[in-house]
């Protein structure tokens, strides 16, 4: 017997299929919201920004990524291009490898879908297709459309695109990277970005 | 030489004078932990969807692993089955050789440590660096991991800073966590770039889907699977769940009762491989389907390895996470100690005051204190002289004669019993504590003459 079907045949005799599966939890009533992401991501550690109309949104993004980038440089995903229209940036085009990147001040990309009450911003494949980005880059910028943002994590969960979830990886942000590990002190930046900006979107 | 608990216990933290330190440390998770929870209305209705969901995984199990298979190669996934540490190690040592991988990045998993994968990669010449930055700390201080979510608690400021000093040339004496953590990151920004390969846990793998999902806060999970061309996956067969939508689930409850965030800050389900890279899960049982023929003990599959039971614990807080001698220490260590934790776990069950506190904050509604209990109950086996004051006490509390008798003996023997002597049965307890006096009088004798004062 394989080492695959020895496991299996042990596992099967303690697996007796008394329970059955409990269904969807309800998600709780709750109240979300742009100004409760906007506290719960504060919260984390990151700022939210607006939300701006579409045509407020070019000015306001060419202010913030010049203030976070520092002169250095700055990458937009193409989707997050595409909203963003022309700035201080630079579309990511595809490189040999993600280390390419390696030098990216601020990168911007588009969130799909959002949790209020835990600030997390959904990142899929489609939008970040350079898987490693939104981690290299010392600060990130997210553009999230108001539409996607669901009060909490279960209803969120529900606005990923289908696609995106189940053929391609999808990551939550919820505020820059942070580390508590010497004596439990609370520090933003530890391997990914140093700081986390989210800019909404109206509709 | 094995040692005993208590000789571990009081080898590491109370010796250093850490003790409260440490207790502080912990109880102001568990204190986060229940801000966290208070702020969540459907609490308890979502520990009881959690502990449904991991009821129905562990009775399908092996249909759930037979489909998750299915769709991870249907991802692009390579799926790799270890029934031990030693076929883990196996395993990931083929996949690095057959690609000259020699400088690996690994991100927190306590799996590998289990299996001992880092020791063995190390001693065939491959480079392991740990990236989560606690664990990169125990791994220059040659240690091993004293807590699930935070594995440096053990170790103060000045300690990591001296470390630092030695082996990445920070100042002498810098002992600021801003700073140091920047010089970590620098460091370690370095060998994410440089690296070969990256290994990594796995927090819940997708039945439905074929995905694993890994959560950090850090990022260092991400740069360590997204940048290298091989990742390797390392994954305990309990940790599925059948659908993604069932995660939100776990996710709400998980980080909360971590450390009280309201979500990791990097919750990434990954299916399949990246562009351009290879995906390879190794399932690992080393135990667990044994485990799960368990009916006693079966629950403890379900953890979520959020260290909750460790922060409430009062013997953890006060006995440090290396007096467990474990790979995974407190309340969760303890039950799964018997059966995953070979010669030492065996005395696991008895770290314990069974006061109940892990099975409350636990957010899988595991039973801690219950299995605890049955461990002792099936695997201890009281000496002669135990055994003998048990049937003296049964028997005492059978005759009311006798009761009296060893009252009266047992006032006359108090002065020996607290006195402090290596002869004396009661000294493993005077080591740490006082008998006080006893009263002039028993507190029958009182009552009886109060009783009279009233007529």
């Amino acid at each position: 017997m394989s080492e695959r079907d020895d496991i299996l045949a042990r596992v099967r005799q303690g697996a007796p299929r008394r329970t059955r599966h409990p269904g969807l939890h309800p998600p709780p009533a709750l109240p979300g919201g742009w100004d409760v992401f906007a506290a719960a991501l504060a919260g984390v550690g990151g700022e939210a920004h607006g939300p701006y109309s579409p045509h407020a949104l070019g000015g306001a993004l060419k202010e913030l990524v010049r203030r976070r980038a520092e002169g250095g440089r700055a990458v937009a995903e193409p989707s997050a291009a595409e909203l963003a229209g022309r700035g201080p940036w630079e579309t990511a085009r595809e490189p040999a490898t993600a280390h390419a990147f390696a030098d990216v001040g601020v990168a911007l990309v588009k969130g799909c879908a959002a949790a209020a009450d835990c600030a997390a911003v959904a990142v899929t494949e489609s939008d970040a297709p350079h898987r490693a980005l939104p981690f290299l880059c010392q600060r990130l910028v997210l553009l999230l459309p108001v539409s996607l943002l669901a009060p909490d994590l279960h209803r969120a969960w529900a606005l990923v695109p289908a696609a995106a979830a189940r053929g391609h990886h999808v990551t939550w942000i919820s505020g820059p990277s942070k580390t508590a590990d010497i004596e439990q002190v609370l520090v933003y930046g530890a391997h990914g970005p140093l700081g986390l900006d989210v800019v909404g979107i109206a509709d | 030489m094995t040692t005993s608990f208590d000789q571990r216990a009081l080898a590491t933290l109370p010796s250093r004078g850490e003790l409260a330190q440490h207790d502080a440390a912990v109880w102001n998770l568990r204190l986060r932990r229940d801000a966290a929870a208070a702020e969540v209305p459907d609490w308890e209705a979502l520990r009881e969807r959690a502990a449904a969901l991991k009821a129905f995984t562990l009775d399908h199990l092996d249909e759930l692993l037979i489909g998750f298979e299915e769709k991870a190669r249907a991802a692009g996934a390579h799926v790799h089955w270890a029934t031990d540490a030693t076929a883990l190690c196996r395993i990931v040592t083929e996949l690095l050789s057959a690609r000259g991988a020699r400088r690996v990045v690994k991100s927190k998993s306590m799996l590998t440590e289990e299996c001992g994968l880092n020791p063995h990669l190390e001693a065939r010449g491959i480079e392991v660096i740990d990236t989560d930055l606690g664990e990169r700390i125990v791994q220059l201080a040659e240690e091993k991991p004293s807590h699930l979510i935070v594995p440096a608690i053990h170790k103060t400021r000045r300690e990591i800073g001296a470390l630092f000093h030695r082996h990445m040339g920070t100042p002498e004496g810098e002992d600021d966590p801003e700073r140091l953590t920047r010089f970590a990151r620098a460091d370690l920004r370095r060998r994410f770039l440089a690296a070969d390969a990256g290994i990594s846990g796995v927090n819940f793998a997708v039945a439905e889907t074929g995905s694993i999902v890994i959560v950090s806060n850090e990022g260092n999970v991400d740069l360590g699977t997204s940048l290298p061309t091989l990742h390797i996956a390392c994954l305990g067969i309990e940790k599925l769940v059948p659908a993604l939508a069932d995660l939100p689930v776990f996710l709400r409850l998980l980080a909360r009762s971590a450390t009280g965030q309201p979500i990791s800050a990097y919750t990434s389900v990954l299916t399949g491989p990246r562009a351009g890279g290879e995906l390879h899960i190794v399932l690992v049982d080393n135990g667990r389907s044994a485990l799960l023929s368990n009916e006693t003990q079966r629950g403890a599959l379900a953890c979520i390895r959020c260290g909750a039971c460790l922060n409430t614990c009062p013997v953890y807080r006060r006995a440090g996470g290396h007096a467990y001698g474990s790979v995974i220490p407190g309340p969760i260590g303890s039950v799964l100690g018997p059966a995953l934790g070979g010669a030492a776990g065996a005395e696991l069950p008895h770290a314990s005051t069974l006061c109940g506190s892990c099975s409350a904050v636990c957010p899988v509604k595991i039973d801690l204190h219950g299995q605890l209990l049955a461990w002792r109950g099936e695997r201890y086996r009281p000496p002669p002289a135990e055994r003998l004051l048990s049937l003296g006490a049964a028997l005492a509390l059978r005759w009311p004669v006798l009761r009296g008798l060893a009252r009266a003996a047992l006032r006359l023997l108090w002065p020996l019993l607290a006195r402090r002597h290596s002869r004396n049965p009661a000294e493993a307890w005077l080591a740490a504590r006082e008998l006080p006096p006893l009263p002039k009088h028993s507190f029958r004798a009182q009552w009886k003459q109060r009783e009279r004062g009233r007529e």
